[in-house]
């Protein structure tokens, strides 16, 4: 009998997530957020503009909807820091006078040792859930509960989504909205039209013409967020069947 | 011709017989339960005595060896899981997907958790030097964390702890159970996790 376990499983590297080429740094973005966090990087000299527009390159291309959500938050922070860098400082308060010059670098490396300690301990609990992830057990355990998706993935819902805002960028509707739109209130009104709807609301009438392109944003977001609370359903009867959102329960 | 394992020992006293019942009987609690069960439980359950339950768990782990079960002790309790050997046939055949597995990110954010609970966000923050809003969102989101009250310092900022999902997702039995941090804790986990 010849030897029946397969070549280990190829794992699409989790751990580096996604990488960024810029002047002075190349690789995982996540490790650009701590360098410059460190100060070891001078976010003045990293192009945030070009790491988005490549963002939003990439994800036209193709999308893991994890790493995708993940490198947002962390552009975000990288926005946010940058943005903090540039801005006028207010004046330094006047030094402590018992934090000397080296009790200060003392402090910073203890801080650096600890970090290295938890990302020590990180990769032990990744072993232990590469090693846990491969037994099973009766019951599906450490699973979040199914999403009430039926006939479709978050992927085929996010394809429908481009194309509701392409067609809302075509219409070329008021470019800015006069009010701000808000995810509670679009919750709040989906509820309400699946409420006088028990057979269900088509997803593309969700979106009522002449909308703007952050109305469209906020409603989808709006969607994802009852759909995480399973609040609602979404059935796809066929791959190119009409997509029908409907209360859950 | 025999395909037991040579590990088991031959029973000769009426104790080992008893144990070897005892142990059947556990099995076959382990193999309908839907989640691990304590100790003390299936002692109850076979109305045995605690360390006659053990015995009978220990022959038992030994019995299994060299079949496609694995007994594991997790969350507080026992339970049966396959090989690991066998996760991409089992996986196969029950059509699941792989599970999303835990970002870079997270898992420092919950290892920050989980060797310091109670943590606020701003001794997560403190550590790794970066805001974790988004990791902790979704560690709450998969239930490996928790809320478990409020720091009474300025702010009341909420305290974080892992959960008994956290215990199951990463097969452990107890918080004691958590890699000894630094090099060498590292080093002796992976010399557990390799498949034997």
């Amino acid at each position: 009998m010849s030897d029946a376990s397969g070549p280990a499983p190829s794992m699409r590297s989790p751990v580096e997530g996604y990488t960024v080429k810029v002047p002075g740094f190349e690789g995982p973005l996540d490790l650009l957020v701590t360098l410059a966090h460190q100060g070891k990087i001078d976010l003045a000299q990293v192009p945030l503009a070009e790491l988005t527009a490549e963002f939003l390159e990439k994800t036209k291309r193709s999308m893991d909807l994890n790493e995708a959500t993940e490198a947002l938050w962390m552009l975000a922070v990288l926005v946010e820091m940058k943005a903090k860098l540039l801005l006028p400082k207010p004046p330094a308060p006047e030094p402590l006078p018992e934090t000397g010059g080296s009790d200060l670098v003392e402090k910073l490396e203890d801080q650096l040792g600890e970090y290295r300690a938890f990302k020590e301990a990180a990769d032990a609990l990744k072993a232990l859930e590469e090693f846990q992830r491969r037994v099973f057990v009766r019951t599906p355990q450490a699973e979040p509960a199914e999403l009430l998706l039926e006939g479709l993935s978050v992927d085929d819902l996010f394809k429908a989504f481009q194309t509701v805002l392409a067609r809302v960028r075509k219409e070329r509707a008021a470019e800015v909205a006069d009010e701000p739109v808000r995810v509670a209130d679009r919750k709040a009104a989906i509820l309400d039209a699946l409420r006088g709807a028990p057979g269900g609301v088509e997803f593309s009438a969700l979106f009522p013409p002449r909308v703007t392109a952050v109305f469209v944003v906020v409603t989808f977001l709006a969607l994802l967020d009852l759909i995480k609370d399973r609040a609602i359903r979404v059935q796809q009867a066929s791959p190119l069947a009409p997509i029908f959102v409907m209360l859950a329960g | 011709m025999s395909h037991e394992p040579p590990v088991v020992e031959p029973v000769e006293s009426p104790e080992d017989a008893a144990i070897v019942r005892l142990a059947a009987e556990i099995e076959s609690l382990l193999f309908v339960a839907d989640r691990p069960i304590p100790l003390e439980r299936l002692a109850e359950a076979t109305t045995a005595t605690v360390p006659a339950a053990r015995d009978a768990l220990e022959h038992l782990r030994r019995r299994l060896a060299g079949g496609g079960l694995l007994l594991q002790a997790v969350a507080g309790g026992y339970q049966l899981a396959t090989r690991p050997e066998h996760a991409d046939l089992v996986r196969r055949f029950l059509q699941r997907e792989h599970g999303e597995s835990l970002s870079k990110g997270a898992l420092e954010t919950l290892a920050i958790i989980a060797y310091r609970q109670p943590a606020t966000r701003g001794d997560i923050e403190a550590i790794r030097g970066t805001k974790s809003d988004w990791h902790i969102e979704r560690l709450l989101e998969r239930q490996l964390i928790r809320e478990v009250g409020r720091r009474q310092t300025v702010g009341r900022p909420i305290l974080f702890g892992t959960t008994e999902l956290f215990l199951r997702y990463f097969g452990l039995n107890d918080l004691s159970e958590l890699p000894a941090m630094g090099e060498r804790g590292v080093q002796a986990l992976l010399d557990v996790t390799r498949p034997e």
